[in-house]
């Protein structure tokens, strides 16, 4: 996990989240394929985050502290509440969840990160606003804390989600 | 949870073999191309998933990978990675070993995304040729066949390619055990990666079969 407030470009890579009330920074998650990224952004206190969510259930570590969603999503969470993020007032986005390869589990394993998401939210009253799930070509998201854009660029295209 | 412990000794047998396999594949490749294509002595070591990532470029570099699972008593994911440039260069060298250079098609677009359909089948199958060289290689270590799945070939960001055989490796472990070299034709590097990842139930069985458990 990373924490700053200087205005810089901020990633979270697998299973990790970055969090940032600077109105500069930028949260990127890099080449998100099976993997599932949610942007959370709060428009009144102008306070972001993206976490990088690798499988839908299992163990976290301390070195990957979103690796999980059922684990981690609290954790994500409740540091965005540190920050002064009211969740219910918060803009959530998810990207992510393709299925990269036809063989082996890839493809389950996108569908099952995009189901997880969705349920562990609604277990705690929240839902997304917008979503880029699914299909088969790989994401890398970018959120803007200052005014809450979430860029999501594909091999060869950018669109704001 | 940790990998399974290995003496210096034990790892210096597990390399050996590697880097056998990974000698058979440079010679499958440079069969179907007609040229020589050497392999450089692989590296094999343990690493995080950010770790494999990096190794592959970073996950948002352009690669063409071709993707072939293992399985059997062996099983897990191998893939070959290049650089969008590099797969080119590397399919008009396959393809001039095929078909002569007389015959090669000219290309359509210079769009460095853009691969016709006859590149993509000629990495196909070199990347089909050099796994299954090297899974062969290692299948002479083990009392049960390995088999490997029909090709996939991918051109997308490192990340997202390898973020599924990622998953699927770390749901229930910290580090995997990646083996990665490089190739050279003509004395200029092709600069691909040969990613060979075990999944973690199968790293006793190999270790065990190469001789390098108590060492």
């Amino acid at each position: 996990m990373t924490l700053t407030q200087s205005p810089s470009l901020l990633v979270a890579g697998i299973g990790e989240m970055v969090l940032s009330s600077s109105p500069e920074a930028q949260l990127v998650a890099y080449g998100l394929g099976s993997c599932i990224a949610l942007a959370v952004w709060d428009p009144k206190m102008k306070v972001g985050g993206l976490a990088h969510f690798m499988l839908p259930n299992g163990q976290a570590n301390g070195s990957s502290p979103v690796k999980f969603i059922d684990t981690g999503l609290d954790t994500f969470l409740r540091a965005l509440e540190a920050r002064g993020a009211l969740l219910n007032r918060c803009v959530l986005k998810a990207a992510g969840a393709a299925a990269m390869l036809t063989v082996g589990e890839g493809l389950a394993i996108g569908k099952r990160n995009a189901e997880g998401m969705e349920s562990a939210l609604a277990e705690r009253g929240l839902q997304l606003t917008a979503t880029a799930l699914g299909g088969n070509s790989g994401r890398t998201v970018q959120l803007g804390v200052g005014d809450g854009r979430l860029l999501i660029k594909r091999l060869s295209s950018v669109a704001e989600l | 949870m940790t990998m399974l412990a290995l003496s210096d000794a034990g790892q210096v047998v597990v390399a050996g073999t590697f880097s056998r396999a990974m000698k058979r594949a440079g010679e499958a490749m440079s069969s179907m191309s007609g040229q020589i294509i050497e392999v450089q002595t692989p590296i094999l070591r343990r690493c995080t998933a950010a770790e494999v990532l990096a190794i592959a470029g970073g996950p948002e570099e352009l690669v063409l990978a071709v993707y072939v699972g293992i399985k059997g008593s062996l099983s897990g994911h191998s893939l070959l990675l290049f650089p969008l440039a590099d797969a080119h260069r590397l399919a008009q060298i396959l393809l001039a070993g095929l078909l002569g250079p007389g015959e090669l098609p000219m290309k359509a677009s210079d769009d460095v995304l853009a691969f016709d359909e006859l590149e993509l089948s000629a990495l196909q199958e070199a990347g089909n040729v050099t796994i299954s060289a090297f899974l062969n290689e290692l299948g002479m270590h083990l009392h049960e066949p390995v088999h490997p799945t029909p090709p996939q070939v991918v051109i997308e960001m490192a990340g997202a390619v390898l973020d599924a055989v990622l998953l699927d490796l770390f749901s229930d472990l910290d580090q995997v055990l990646a083996a990665k070299t490089t190739f050279s034709e003509g004395g200029r590097a092709i600069d691909g990666t040969f990613l060979v990842l075990p999944r973690a139930e199968s790293l006793p069985v190999l270790l065990d079969a190469l001789g390098a458990i108590g060492l």
